[in-house]
């Protein structure tokens, strides 16, 4: 690998996971504010890191496993926020349903008391 | 208040002092590269990188301690255990780092013998302190250590945060046993140092900084502890799982055999996926929340945390993490901006949220906000980011004059450092330095002010 190649190639990979963090991002935005323009930033943001890894793929001297771990990590890096974000949803929202049974719960008792 | 948190507010004004100390030898060292007479034959540039590196060791390592101690008896229910011998520690430790740093400082170096390496400099980057010292932080991560365990056995109960927190203990002692030995194969000895250097930043560290994370958020949001607890596990699951074998990336260069260098790259190009999933987490808890809070400066910082990791750890260090890149970038200035801003993202802003939230308490703040914070938070990260930009561009001229061009010798050394783009990137982080000084200056104007301008939860109850 030259001089040049390598310093491109540190570049890129910087690049790439930039990208990867402003897709995540702003995926995660868009789920809060429902305007399109949020969403297609997010759409154009993962483009964008999909295009770097592309390039990284097709034009650096990086070795054949390495180019798969770049291919594996942006499916990843795509699945990652909503994967995160279901989660998150799940978690909170079985939290809710748990202390509003706890809350009935206890008013029952309370009206039994009564 | 209990005595424990008393200690916290102690140990948290020790870090935020060193923090200071850390800046300003930042800052002469930075002012070297711009004037290499500076301090000629007073201190070389060799003992004020060294002070520098370890003031960032223990105020980190103090403010973890503080939060701990603040945190601790309100989760458990009690005053926290052995409280007595743990205030004792806290002044012998902040005894112990003045004398280090005026042994550095005055003597500097001694010969290459066994009193050197007691009294002087133990010759271990990152782990310089005399080896009385070291024996001595020791002690104190032990007693520390009985502090956390020892009010869980006490208060007979713990919780999930507390357990993830007592586990991580063992191998943050154990782990710094690896200070001691002087091993004579550089190799070898450089094999072990990384276990010490790397599974202390980025394995008990970030479980250590993910359990502060996870008290706070739940006194900074309110959020419940079954959320917390879940992501913490989660998170800490995904962060050991790329970060120990991530330890391979330091086993490219240094004689290990070759297989360090697909396990090294493999793990720690993964290392960016559980930050991003932070990130996201982030994001999360801002909207839900509306980005309403009671402790404005808590939140930002917890923020910059998040955001802070994903960049400084997650982007700078997939930059130079695959050995083809590697080769040419490790040890230039490249590592040295990934090194900054992975540590701020990943440590500093956590302990100053943590110090805000303390502050909110201490103080009896209804809400803690103003434009002060504001000032140090812009200064601070603009300072940051903006150092490690100007490092980058400095360490890319590294990278590609000395080592890929000049096959790094000592004429190609020469021609890096002498190089416009590498001396510009260079006097631009000197100039960014001192905007952070300014926003460390602010940050503490803030905390020594904050009480005087905010309203306190009385006079809001009295109004309402």
């Amino acid at each position: 690998m030259s001089g040049l190649a390598s310093l491109e190639t540190g570049l890129l990979l910087g690049l790439y996971a930039l990208l990867a963090g402003i897709w995540g991002v702003l995926w995660a935005l868009a789920q809060f504010r429902r305007t399109p323009i949020v969403g297609r930033s997010a759409a154009a943001a993962y483009g964008l890191h999909t295009l770097v890894a592309l390039t990284i793929v097709l034009w650096t001297p990086l070795g054949s496993g390495w180019k798969c771990l770049i291919i594996g990590s942006s499916l990843f890096f795509f699945a990652l926020p909503p994967l995160t974000w279901r989660l998150l949803q799940r978690t909170h929202d079985n939290e809710r349903s748990e202390h509003d049974r706890e809350s009935s719960q206890h008013s029952r008792r309370l009206v039994a008391r009564l | 208040m209990y005595r424990s948190q008393t200690l916290a507010v102690k140990y948290l004004s020790a870090a935020i002092a060193l923090f200071g100390i850390m800046t300003l030898f930042g800052l002469i060292s930075a002012y070297y590269y711009l004037n290499p007479d500076f301090l000629f034959g007073i201190l070389p540039f060799s003992i004020a990188k060294i002070v520098h590196i370890n003031t960032l060791v223990i105020w980190l390592l103090m403010g973890f301690m503080g939060s701990i101690y603040w945190f601790l008896p309100g989760e458990l229910g009690r005053e926290t255990a052995g409280i007595r011998a743990a205030e004792v520690l806290f002044y012998v430790f902040c005894a112990a780092v003045a004398v280090v740093a005026v042994v550095f400082i005055i003597v500097q170096y001694g010969s290459s013998n066994e009193v050197a390496l007691w009294l002087i400099n133990q010759g271990r980057k990152y782990v310089e302190a005399p080896r009385w010292a070291a024996l001595g932080i020791v002690v104190i991560m032990v007693v520390f250590a009985y502090n956390v365990i020892g009010t869980a056995i006490a208060a007979r109960k713990t919780t999930g945060i507390i357990t993830v927190l007592m586990i991580d203990l063992i191998p943050l002692i154990l782990l710094y046993l690896i200070a001691f030995p002087a091993i004579s194969n550089m190799s070898a000895d450089l094999f072990w140092w990384w276990w010490l250097v790397h599974l202390w930043v980025e394995a008990t560290w970030e479980v250590l900084i993910g359990c502060i994370m996870a008290l706070a958020l739940m006194q900074l949001l309110g959020t419940s502890r079954r959320i917390v607890e879940t992501w913490l596990y989660i998170e800490v699951a995904l962060v050991l799982g790329t970060g120990i074998l991530g330890l391979g990336h330091h086993y490219f260069w240094i004689g290990t055999p070759n297989y360090w260098l697909t396990i090294g790259g493999f793990f720690s190009a993964l290392e960016p996926l559980p930050l991003l999933g932070m990130v996201v987490h982030a994001v999360y808890d801002a909207g839900a929340q509306h980005m309403k809070t009671t402790n404005r400066p808590a939140f930002y910082w917890m923020m910059a945390e998040a955001f802070g990791n994903f960049i400084g750890a997650g982007v700078w260090g997939f930059m130079i993490t695959l050995p083809q890149v590697n080769l040419y970038a490790h040890g230039t200035q490249w590592t040295v901006s990934h090194g900054h801003f992975a540590f701020w993202g990943a440590y500093s802003c956590g302990v100053i949220s943590v110090l805000y939230l303390v502050l909110q308490k201490t103080r009896n703040l209804a809400f803690v906000d103003g434009p002060l914070w504001k000032w140090s938070f812009a200064a601070l990260n603009l300072g940051l980011v903006g150092m490690t930009g100007a490092l980058l561009v400095s360490g890319f001229v590294q990278a590609f004059v000395e080592r890929a061009i000049g096959g790094s010798t000592l004429n190609a050394f020469i021609s890096g450092q002498e190089n416009a783009w590498f001396v510009d990137g260079m006097v631009a982080r000197f100039l960014l330095a001192i905007v952070f000084t300014g926003g460390y200056v602010v940050l503490v104007w803030d905390a020594l002010s904050l009480g005087r301008r905010a309203p306190t939860v009385a006079t809001v109850a009295a109004a309402q």
